[in-house]
């Protein structure tokens, strides 16, 4: 909801920006000063961090915004010249601001942190041998749940989505004013992450071709089996973390929250009474499927266009994101690192606080992480397909017109603005 | 005189007044002068950017061949974002739910607007300054924050009314749901907007003289009679001003429905015209699409008020006869 006041404030924030812009650059000392945008709730110490080990290079940052204001932002500072050196973004908005010409080529600089990251994570910012950032968090999908409540109720932890369906189906019969899950109809990102899980790939680009597969038939399937769910009553169809869905999480009426690995955190924000109650198991895989989740969500430290030092922003990214220091803050913070080394020594450390009594929290997060889908793409235009995901999604569930329609209808909107735009756009 | 002799020369010399030119040039200089900051102001903060909205909405974002997957740039498309949004049905469905909305919100203000000011500008009325203040107090409110506290009151599980309702046994209320959603809205607007309201036709009534109303009040007219025989045609223009702004700030209703958003599967980005644009300009980064969508609606704003000014002109007059 922030987001919405936020948005009310963007024309000052560019005005803002503009001040910014006009003060940047290199001093006569040598020193060079980068100016970076970015949200997380650790970067002004790791900010600081970095600051006093590199006299050299001084960096002022600044709060733009969450993922989606601070994309807005950039997008706007950039056409007007002024983007901060290095910003972050989340990677599902990546290929638009390739397309947007916000962001630089740094593959000439990331030869050092190669091996930082595992091929899987590099596919989010990596594409045809062009790097366009460094990544800084990941989100492997895991499933969130009360556990007390599920011992209450006597219930198992599903293991399928069949099993969740069985579950859900418990839930309904035992307490009827509890649900096993909410179905949040705007959730993208979410839906995106249980597509791509059961084989969906809703963009592919080559040779500046590009097939789109919103409505490709893992996605339809998996918009059937929710369907089903909330035709039956069995899950709750209702955007997530509003105050009405916080309260329903407070009194113990949603027993999941099938997300991603920082969901600990956002939860823990909404629920502080409830440490210690949840608990994370591995996402539900379909019968006979692969186990392998995909990420849902996760930021990138990218280096724009406007910059007038790439090589010094681009050594700025790379260490916020490999160096022990960094990422050692950033685990404190709650964020699960994107590199290798930072989510080794996440596992050495205790649970998030709302999984407080969970004694194999890092065990299940770990093999998450190792087990994700790999070659993800995500389109030049995601902002127009999540908004137009959500609007349909939620007449959807509104009007009882069912989700797989939603979903065509979906990839007709995102289909239809690609080739206004002048994709081209492949069956 | 040569040639070269200049004004002041002539005029010391004694000779007759100067030629008419020095004098129509003083003329025509004087009032730029003083127009001069408004008429700067005026280009720098209106006609540029409107130029630039009018020039922008026919611009397009359009893909060229570069890089890995294609690089966008502005190049000149005509009228195709208007096409494009004149065709669009969603934006239409906008006006109407603004229209649904509308009908509520604009008599309801207006209608309580003008019987609080008739209460409290009667000759008996007490409390007049807390009343005045009590009922203008919403409008001090900012519409996020209003929009947020009315959120919270018409969400079934924070909702005092449900709460009350629940107790009774009979179920909470669906302030958000289905065609709920525009009296609930409308509430919104007209709590926060009725104070302002009344205050304009409050100070329109104080300045109807005293002797008006003694007048028929020998000839017998009942209070009731007066406010609505007299006090009323006499306020006309201030209704008039009222509905006006009452009407463009329907046609820009942008706040209220943004920020219940979130709490209700009714609204949708593109509920209203001024959240399609906002959508369009930040949302899908699409700014000559935005423009060409606020050319439309400014122009619509336009048309509008000038057909209300045109209707109400006749009847505000005669009433004044």
């Amino acid at each position: 909801m922030y987001r919405r006041i936020r948005a009310r404030a963007v024309a000052l924030m560019g005005a803002a920006a503009f001040l910014a812009g006009c003060s940047g650059g290199q001093a006569e000392d040598g020193v060079v000063t980068l100016d970076y945008w970015c949200w997380s709730q650790s970067m002004s110490e790791k900010v600081e961090a970095f600051n006093e080990a590199h006299p050299d290079i001084q960096v002022r940052h600044t709060d733009a915004g969450g993922g989606g204001d601070s994309s807005t932002k950039l997008l706007t500072a950039s056409r007007a010249g002024n983007a901060p050196d290095v910003s972050c973004v989340e990677y599902q908005t990546i290929p638009a601001m390739v397309v947007s010409d916000v962001l630089a080529d740094i593959s000439e600089y990331t030869g050092p942190v190669e091996d930082a990251f595992s091929p899987e994570t590099w596919q989010t910012t990596r594409f045809d041998g062009q790097v366009y950032g460094i990544p800084q968090d990941v989100g492997p999908m895991v499933m969130l749940y009360n556990q007390r409540r599920f011992d209450e109720l006597g219930l198992e932890v599903p293991r399928t989505w069949e099993e969740f369906a069985e579950v859900a189906a418990d839930v309904r019969e035992r307490d009827p004013s509890s649900y096993l899950a909410t179905f949040g109809p705007t959730e993208f990102g979410n839906f995106a992450g249980l597509a791509q899980q059961a084989g969906a790939s809703w963009w592919s680009v080559e040779d500046r071709q590009w097939t789109v597969g919103i409505d490709d038939e893992p996605t339809l399937r998996v918009a059937e089996y929710w369907q089903g769910l909330i035709d039956q009553d069995l899950i709750m169809p209702e955007p997530l973390l509003t105050p009405e869905w916080n309260n329903r999480v407070n009194q113990g009426e949603i027993l999941t929250w099938p997300s991603a690995l920082w969901a600990p955190g956002v939860l823990f924000g909404v629920a502080e009474r409830q440490a210690g109650d949840w608990a994370i198991a591995p996402l539900p895989h379909w019968e006979g499927g692969s186990q392998d989740v995909a990420l849902q969500g996760g930021t990138a430290l990218t280096v724009t266009k406007n910059s007038e030092h790439p090589r010094e922003a681009a050594e700025f990214a790379m260490w916020m994101n490999t160096d022990e220091t960094a990422y050692t803050m950033q685990i404190a913070a709650g964020q699960y690192p994107a590199a290798i080394a930072g989510q080794q020594a996440a596992a050495q450390g205790p649970p998030p606080e709302l999984m407080a009594n969970q004694e194999d929290y890092w065990q299940v997060a770990t093999e998450a992480a190792a087990n994700t889908v790999s070659g993800i793409t995500w389109g030049p235009n995601v902002n127009t397909a999540s908004d137009a995901f959500g609007d349909a999604m939620t007449a959807a569930v509104r009007d009882g017109t069912g989700l797989p329609r939603a979903i065509r209808g979906t990839q007709d909107t995102v289909v239809g603005e690609m080739e206004r735009v002048g994709f081209d756009v492949v069956e | 005189m040569t040639p070269a002799a200049t004004v002041e020369e002539r005029a010391t010399r004694g000779e007759p007044a100067a030629p008419p030119s020095p004098v129509r040039h003083r003329k025509t200089f004087a009032p730029l002068v003083l127009l001069a900051p408004a008429l700067a102001l005026f280009i720098a903060f209106m006609a540029i950017p409107i130029g630039y909205a009018l020039w922008l909405s026919a611009q397009g974002l359009r893909i060229k061949d570069e890089g890995i997957f294609g690089i966008r740039g502005e190049v000149f498309v005509g009228f195709a974002n208007y096409r494009q949004i004149l065709s669009d049905g969603e934006f239409w469905a906008g006006f109407l739910r603004l229209a649904a909305y509308g009908l509520i919100a604009v008599p309801l203000t207006l209608g309580l607007a003008l019987l609080f000011a008739l209460l409290i500008d009667h000759g008996s009325a007490r409390f007049k300054r807390f009343s005045r203040t009590a009922i203008f107090l919403p409008y001090a409110i900012p519409a996020v924050v209003a929009s947020l506290m009315w959120g919270f009151m018409y969400l079934p599980s924070t909702s005092p009314f449900s709460h009350l309702t629940e107790a009774w046994g009979l179920g909470t209320i669906p302030f958000l749901d289905g065609n709920a959603i525009y009296p609930s809205m409308a509430n919104i607007a007209i709590w926060g907007g009725v104070g302002f309201n009344m205050i304009i036709i409050y100070t329109s009534l104080r300045g109807i003289p005293a002797e008006l109303c003694d007048a028929a009040r020998i000839d017998g007219c009942t209070e009731w009679q007066i406010a609505w025989r007299i006090k009323v045609p006499l306020v006309a223009p201030a209704l008039v001003l009222t509905g006006l702004f009452a009407l463009i700030g329907t046609l820009q209703v942008y706040g209220e429905p943004t920020m219940l958003a979130p709490m209700t599967t009714e609204i949708s980005q593109t509920w209203v015209p001024l959240m399609q644009i906002y959508r369009d300009g930040f949302i899908r980064d699409d700014l000559p699409m935005a423009a060409a969508g606020s050319v439309i609606l400014a122009v619509g704003t336009l048309v509008v008020s000038l057909i209300l000014l045109k209707a109400t002109q006749r009847r505000t007059s005669g009433g004044m006869r």
